[in-house]
């Protein structure tokens, strides 16, 4: 597929036609921070923004999803997917993405997720900012980000636009691409490793290195003690996580009380109760009862478990978690840093 | 279905919960009016009732002796007893009074010493009468309150968060009150509101209470560390709306 280019003063009648056509969700500036939120105009658009406060996985899996109204009579999907562009995703993000795609598609596939994700095109750009929590350059390095339709990077001048679908190609009919020149191709690549260059912090260990001792120390309790001492089991490490797809589900009643709602809500595995189980004598058993259990369960399915499914570890770098922690200690690259220097 | 028969009765509060009742609205409340039958309910009607009642809405705290008999009257002609608002729930905000003696003085002044004021430590309704349900907040959720009696219309069982008021935030994506260089507990507390304060600029004070285990070090490390308050002022705050589980 050709490599493309919009000039600056084109890139917002593109965005404004796109909008026109379809619903384009994008990154919008929250006072000074960052959401994924739907687009009025192309001035809304922030594609120098770092990191959003959650990740674009909410458009496909929203934190709260009605899956099915019901009534006296009848019970109904209520799943109803919108042609969506998703624009602006960070390659990090891109490849949250791509993991959750996964997950939700293994064994039995997830319609309640891929119904708007089949129904969304992903244009991901280039990282312009670099959020002063991410370490996205240099984590699961081996797994490429895929899975977008389309790649845009800012360059002097104006937008390198790289389709890589057929729904990517489709999309540049909407603006007034020219094909790109071998300089123009070559400043976006300068663009995209300086932006890495600038992503300060850093895991220099391979993802099995990580995925081995961090199973390796699943029994040193006095260090899990140690890391989680100040752990809130709040969840928000969960909460923003592009890799979480935890959810719990539940009904609840209309005001008429004959009609209601089946909807699916992100759990968390930070917090008390979601390992708590109903036993057969109506008795209830936590089978991770204490904060430390818990906060060393989402070290083994981010850094370990996962990777046997995903390739890698269940983590982008996007440094959300280390933001999110009030208390400062759900950083993976301190803790996992940690274990590695424990256990060298 | 057989309409619920359902009463509201007050206790140490400002009533501020019933009144919250009324506003679901008029159309809301109309049809909530078809399952439910209203038969003592003193912020809106006039008339009383000492007969049976399936669901007893019980708001404010226990806080003399005399209440503890009216309380018991109540338990044994409802055959549901919900505590309702922080008051009824935990003690709530009057429960300030059990850490300190001269409250009286303080907020009356010359009348303190009226015998109508003179009561004694503030106590959750649980210290008196068995509880079936709890509607916490200050006030409390109307949404919450609609599920306890969704719940007890159908026979369904009743399950509320016990996830603190960060999951919330994030659902919502709520700017977190210490990146606004404010301080905030919703760490700690419990969730189930919504998370309207801190999507308002304004931090979470817990008025639904602490989680279970709520790790109370690390919150006045935080309050402290990252919210800019005195360790005084950090061990004063957390106990705002939880001075009888913090005493």
């Amino acid at each position: 597929m050709r490599t493309l280019f919009l000039g600056a003063r084109e890139f917002a009648p593109f965005v404004d036609l796109l909008i026109g056509s379809t619903r384009v969700i994008g990154p919008v500036a929250k006072r000074q921070k960052f959401v994924f939120a739907e687009l009025e105009s192309s001035g809304d658009l922030r594609l120098d923004y770092d990191v959003t406060i959650l990740p674009p996985k909410k458009v496909f899996f929203p934190p709260v999803q009605p899956l099915v109204c019901f009534d006296a009579a009848s019970v109904r999907d209520c799943i109803d997917p919108v042609p969506t562009v998703l624009l602006g995703v960070h390659p990090y993000d891109v490849k949250g993405i791509d993991m959750t795609d996964l997950l939700f598609r293994e064994r039995h596939a997830d319609w309640n997720y891929l119904g708007q994700r089949e129904a969304t095109t992903i244009v991901a750009s280039g990282v312009q900012s670099v959020a002063p929590r991410a370490f996205w350059a240099s984590i699961g390095t081996e797994i490429a980000p895929v899975g977008h339709d389309a790649f845009l990077t800012a360059i002097d001048g104006g937008y390198v636009f790289e389709p890589r679908t057929p729904k990517g190609v489709a999309l540049a009919r909407h603006g007034a691409f020219r094909e790109a020149t071998p300089e123009e191709i070559a400043a976006a690549e300068r663009a995209n490793a300086e932006a890495a260059e600038r992503c300060s912090r850093a895991l220099p260990y391979t993802s099995a290195e990580i995925a081995e001792r961090v199973r390796a120390a699943f029994r040193d309790e006095a260090m899990w003690d140690a890391l989680a001492l100040d752990c809130f089991s709040c969840g928000s490490c969960n909460t923003v996580c592009p890799t979480c797809y935890c959810f719990d589900v539940r009904d609840t009643w209309n005001l008429d009380q004959t009609s209601g709602t089946r909807s699916r809500y992100w759990d968390a595995c930070l917090t008390r109760e979601f390992a708590s189980v109903t036993m057969a004598g109506g008795e209830k058993e936590n089978f991770r009862e204490h904060h430390q259990s818990r906060f060393r369960h989402r070290f083994m399915r981010k850094a370990a478990y996962l990777n046997e499914k995903l390739g890698g570890p269940a983590c982008t770098g996007c440094g959300r978690c280390a933001a999110a922690c009030t208390a400062d200690i759900a950083d993976p690259v301190r803790v996992i840093t940690t274990i590695m220097e424990a256990t060298a | 279905m057989a309409q619920l028969r359902i009463a509201f009765f007050d206790f140490a509060s400002c009533e501020g919960c019933q009144i919250e009742f009324t506003n679901y609205g008029d159309v809301a409340t109309l049809q909530l009016l078809e399952h439910v039958e209203i038969v003592e309910f003193r912020e809106a009607m006039t008339e009383t009732t000492d007969g049976r009642i399936d669901v007893a809405f019980v708001e404010g705290s226990f806080t003399r002796e005399a209440d503890r008999a009216r309380l018991q009257e109540i338990r044994a002609r409802a055959r549901t007893v919900v505590a309702y608002g922080a008051c009824a729930c935990t003690g709530g905000i009057n429960a300030l009074k059990n850490h300190q003696d001269d409250f009286a003085e303080y907020v009356y002044g010359d009348a303190a010493r009226m015998p109508h004021l003179r009561s004694g430590t503030a106590r959750p309704i649980s210290a008196a009468i068995k509880v079936d349900y709890e509607v916490r907040g200050c006030p409390m959720s109307k949404d919450e309150l609609l599920l306890v009696l969704s719940n007890l219309i159908h026979g369904t069982e009743h399950w509320v968060p016990t996830y603190p008021v960060c999951v919330e935030c994030k659902r919502r994506e709520t700017i977190c009150r210490y990146d606004e260089g404010d301080h905030c507990m919703g760490q700690v507390a419990r969730a189930g509101c919504g998370a309207p304060c801190p999507a308002d600029g304004v931090p979470c004070e817990a008025c639904r209470g602490f989680v279970e285990d709520a790790n109370l070090n690390a919150l006045e490390r935080v309050l402290v560390d990252r919210g800019g308050l005195s360790q005084r002022r950090a061990v004063g705050k957390s106990r705002m709306f939880t001075a009888n589980p913090r005493s």
